[in-house]
């Protein structure tokens, strides 16, 4: 694997050389600091990409088009980083060697359509297909209750600060739909190609200077470079723990805890931390899963994570509501039992091959390789060789350390009030 | 070891059936750096009565998966995911109507794992205590399930589409089913169902084919194979119980649901040829590029959608759910489609040659292919070696010919409503 990154001017090319994949995946990042009121504009905007452009004016054109060119597929996402909002658009699609000369570079030409295309008509997206797209986003704002995990880990971020941008819904919002008009729309996708910091990578059996000047043809931007502000949130701890609580008419009840790190070094952060979180919960091998789940059998899922660049570690659980008070003390305990250095070297060991696994399965995904570069460019984390080295020194008293930065700050339980016995 | 070209894909794929009757497919990958074992029964959620010693049985619900719960219970008290974690390998389980099946992954120790996995799912370890202590853990995975609204409406439709079918029950069983299960049932359903001849090892990625088949042999070769019991699958009524049911749920937009019935004795068709024609049928008229999907979505009459085929016995049951505004109007649309059907050349080539590059693409990714070959394994119970060639040679007269054939009116339809506030 061979990685060469280019400064293009208004955006840098990373060209991920590998002859490990039939296809070739493209990815054109678009990222900018997260403003609350503008996260619906870009769900809408992210769908009107997909809905219709210029020259295939309806979603069926995009998707038979799409088909014709040997099943490519073209797909957005917005998700947040940390202080930032990410547009992505994935592009994948088979080499030239399995299809014909020329599908590849047709299929590039295909996303810049998508991209730099719109169905825009005098400075304005079309109405009907606005309509259509704010429609379906209507219902699934509407609908947000359906996923009861992920309900309530926006509401315990919400009890946790309603300002941080980790309370924000990445699904949107009701009143900011409601503003969404043609011409705003437009001016925000103008904004958005003007401001936002752009990378693109291509991952693949490609040959430097050939997709060099293919992206370069077909992506020209002009934009403003500015100074960054950071990725990661520093987030507050209260002084006295927050209990809140919601009911929904289920039958299981769902425990959504906010804990936060504090100080963390950078190398806390990626290193230390990790092993932290895959001992306490990471996996069905860790304490949570063994003492809450297999011994006192309180529940089916529990696990939790780590949302580094947030400075958060969220546990969840899913339990009977009669048992929320026994499982947050097991909970409670087993993070103690962490600061005490309660476990074993072998839970260690066992940890750090969890993440070299990791490491090595990670080259044979072509989203997971752009991941990490992606990460090394924005946030300057290690290379994989760095990475692999450094977790491997990582020692208790390290773990010990990290574990004592680590503070319980909300609990939130969305408790399931369905009548028993059905 | 009989090598089988998965043909115009560059990759070969090895099978072998020990004399026990275990079946072996591996498909080793030199590129890659992963592997993934499967290890698994053809006994799911389907198997409830059967006859044993000229006596008829009927073991719980739901026991199945309760057994692959508990697979992980070991005599000597160690726990299988400890001993896969110490190599970083990932280990998991999963049930469904027709097989259960223990798999790991990961990229180190290829021998050691292979070898434990065969040995830790042939060790039942079964006590009145933690057979007790599983019943609340499964309690809560049920109740999850039973809080999502797509689950309820999937339920109900296949209560109301079949007459006696074990699919009208789900794959966990019930609470109350559950809490009957006894250690002498799951030892029951283990001596009889965890036989060579009822069982298969499917390996992908990197590891060296020989090294695989020697461990297998190893291990399992002595294995004395057990005759299987005489199962009963009760028959089904062509007929669906109820054609049409409204139910409430937790839901802000409504759902629609629609289950159509197709006895496929009477087209005489191999199962492959038929199932790669009905998948082409439904994904051409209500698929991503179908003309029902972008005029549904210009009525703002759609908001998301999921289709999928199912086997039982002579039966192929088509689902469709989606959630959306109006049910009515929706299912005026889907009716409207099977009117005067007819499959267009355009579509159908165009089909034909998205499908085959997505057998190319899915050869780049273990994974894929893993589900791919599994899929294989269940339905038809072998590889399909030449699925781009069968794909290929599909015909448009045919599809037209078979399209005749099928009574799409045999259905059952579900719609959920909000409930009262």
């Amino acid at each position: 694997m061979e990685y060469i990154k280019k400064d293009l001017g208004s955006y840098n090319l990373h060209i991920i050389k590998t002859d490990k994949f039939k296809t070739i995946t493209v990815r054109v990042v678009f990222h900018s600091p997260i403003v609350k009121e503008e996260i619906t504009l870009r769900n809408i905007l992210c769908d009107m990409f997909m809905q219709s452009s210029k020259n295939y004016d309806s979603k069926r054109k995009l998707t038979i088009k799409a088909q014709d060119l040997y099943a490519t597929t073209i797909q957005t996402t917005n998700n947040r980083l940390g202080n930032y909002i990410m547009t992505n658009f994935y592009l994948t699609a088979l080499n030239d060697k399995y299809t014909e000369e020329g599908n590849f570079a047709e299929s590039i030409k295909f996303l810049s359509e998508v991209i730099f295309n719109p169905d825009v008509e005098n400075e304005k997206f079309k109405r009907d297909k606005l309509d259509i797209v704010k429609t379906i986003a209507l219902n699934n704002i509407n609908s947000v209750k359906e996923d009861a995990s992920n309900y309530s880990l926006m509401r315990m971020a919400e009890s946790y600060s309603k300002d941080s941008p980790i309370s924000y819904r990445m699904i949107g919002y009701l009143d900011d739909l409601e503003k969404i008009n043609e011409e705003n729309l437009y001016d925000y996708y103008l904004k958005m190609l003007e401001k936002d910091f752009v990378d693109i990578f291509v991952v693949g059996d490609i040959k430097e200077e050939e997709i060099t000047s293919l992206i370069k043809q077909n992506f020209k931007f002009k934009t403003v470079k500015r100074k960054k502000v950071s990725y990661i949130i520093d987030s507050p701890v209260r002084k006295r723990r927050l209990f809140a609580k919601e009911t929904i008419d289920n039958s299981q009840s769902k425990i959504a805890i906010c804990n936060v790190t504090t100080d963390l070094t950078p190398y806390e952060r990626y290193y230390p931390l990790t092993l932290y979180n895959v001992i306490l919960g990471g996996g069905s091998d860790s304490k949570l899963f063994k003492n809450v789940r297999e011994e006192n059998s309180l529940c089916y899922t529990i696990s939790s994570v780590t949302n580094k660049l947030d400075n958060l570690l969220i546990i969840m659980a899913g339990i009977d509501k009669i048992s929320y008070k026994k499982c947050l003390e097991l909970i409670e305990s087993n993070m103690l039992d962490m600061k005490k250095g309660k476990f074993s070297e072998k839970d260690i060991k066992i940890a750090k091959e969890y993440y070299v696994t990791a490491l090595d399965e990670m080259l044979e995904s072509e989203s997971n390789i752009i991941d990490n570069y992606l990460m090394m460019e924005i946030l300057n984390t290690d290379d994989i060789e760095t990475k692999r080295e450094k977790m491997q020194n990582v020692s208790k008293k390290d773990i010990i350390k990290v574990a004592k930065k680590v503070k319980m700050d909300t609990v939130f339980c969305l408790e399931g009030v369905k009548d028993e016995g059905n | 070891m009989k090598e089988i070209k998965l043909k115009k894909l560059d990759v070969s794929c090895f099978e072998e059936d020990l004399d026990n009757g275990l079946k072996i497919v591996l498909l080793p990958f030199l590129n890659k750096k992963n592997y993934f074992i499967s290890y698994g029964t053809y006994f799911g959620a389907d198997i409830t009565n059967f006859t044993v010693n000229k006596k008829e049985v009927k073991v719980p619900d739901g026991i199945a998966h309760f057994l692959e719960h508990k697979m992980f219970e070991q005599p000597d008290g160690k726990d299988p995911f400890t001993f896969f974690s110490e190599s970083g390998t990932s280990a998991n389980a999963s049930t469904s109507y027709e097989y259960t099946h223990y798999i790991c992954y990961g990229n180190k120790e290829f021998s050691k794992n292979l070898r434990f996995l065969l040995q830790f799912v042939n060790k039942p370890f079964y006590t009145d205590e933690n057979v007790e202590k599983e019943k609340g853990i499964i309690a809560e995975e049920l109740k999850m399930y039973e809080d999502i609204p797509d689950f309820q409406l999937e339920m109900r439709l296949r209560e109301n589409v079949f007459h006696k079918s074990p699919r009208r029950i789900d794959i966990g069983g019930s609470v109350k089913e559950i809490k009957k299960i006894t250690k002498e049932d799951l030892y029951l359903c283990y001596d009889n169902f965890y036989t060579p001849s009822n069982m298969f090892v499917l390996i992908v990625g990197n590891f060296d084919v020989d090294e695989a088949l020697n461990i297998i042999k190893e291990e399992l070769q002595t294995v004395k194979n057990k005759k299987l019991p005489n199962i009963k699958l009760p028959k089904e009524e062509l007929s669906v119980l109820k054609e049409k049911d409204k139910i409430y749920g937790n839901v802000k937009v409504d759902k629609l649901g629609l289950a159509i019935k197709i006895d496929t004795t009477p087209l005489k068709m191999d199962d492959i040829t038929l199932d790669l024609y009905l998948n082409m049928i439904t994904t051409i008229l209500f698929g991503t590029s179908s003309e029902f999907r972008q005029r549904v979505r210009n009525e703002k009459l759609l908001n998301n959608f999921y289709m999928e085929w199912e086997t039982y016995r002579n039966y192929h049951i088509f689902y469709m759910m989606a959630s959306t505004t109006d049910t009515n109007k929706l299912l005026e649309e889907i009716d409207f489609e099977f009117n005067d059907l007819v499959i267009s050349e355009e579509a159908f080539e165009r089909m034909k040659k998205v499908w085959i590059a997505n057998e190319v693409k899915m050869i780049d990714n273990v994974d894929a292919t893993v589900s791919n070959l599994f899929d294989d394994l269940i339905k038809y119970r072998k590889i399909i070696p030449n699925k781009i060639d069968l794909i290929r040679n599909l015909s448009l007269e045919e599809i037209n010919k078979l399209v005749k054939k099928i009574d799409f009116t045999n259905r059952s339809v579900v719609e959920m409503v909000a409930k009262e506030e």
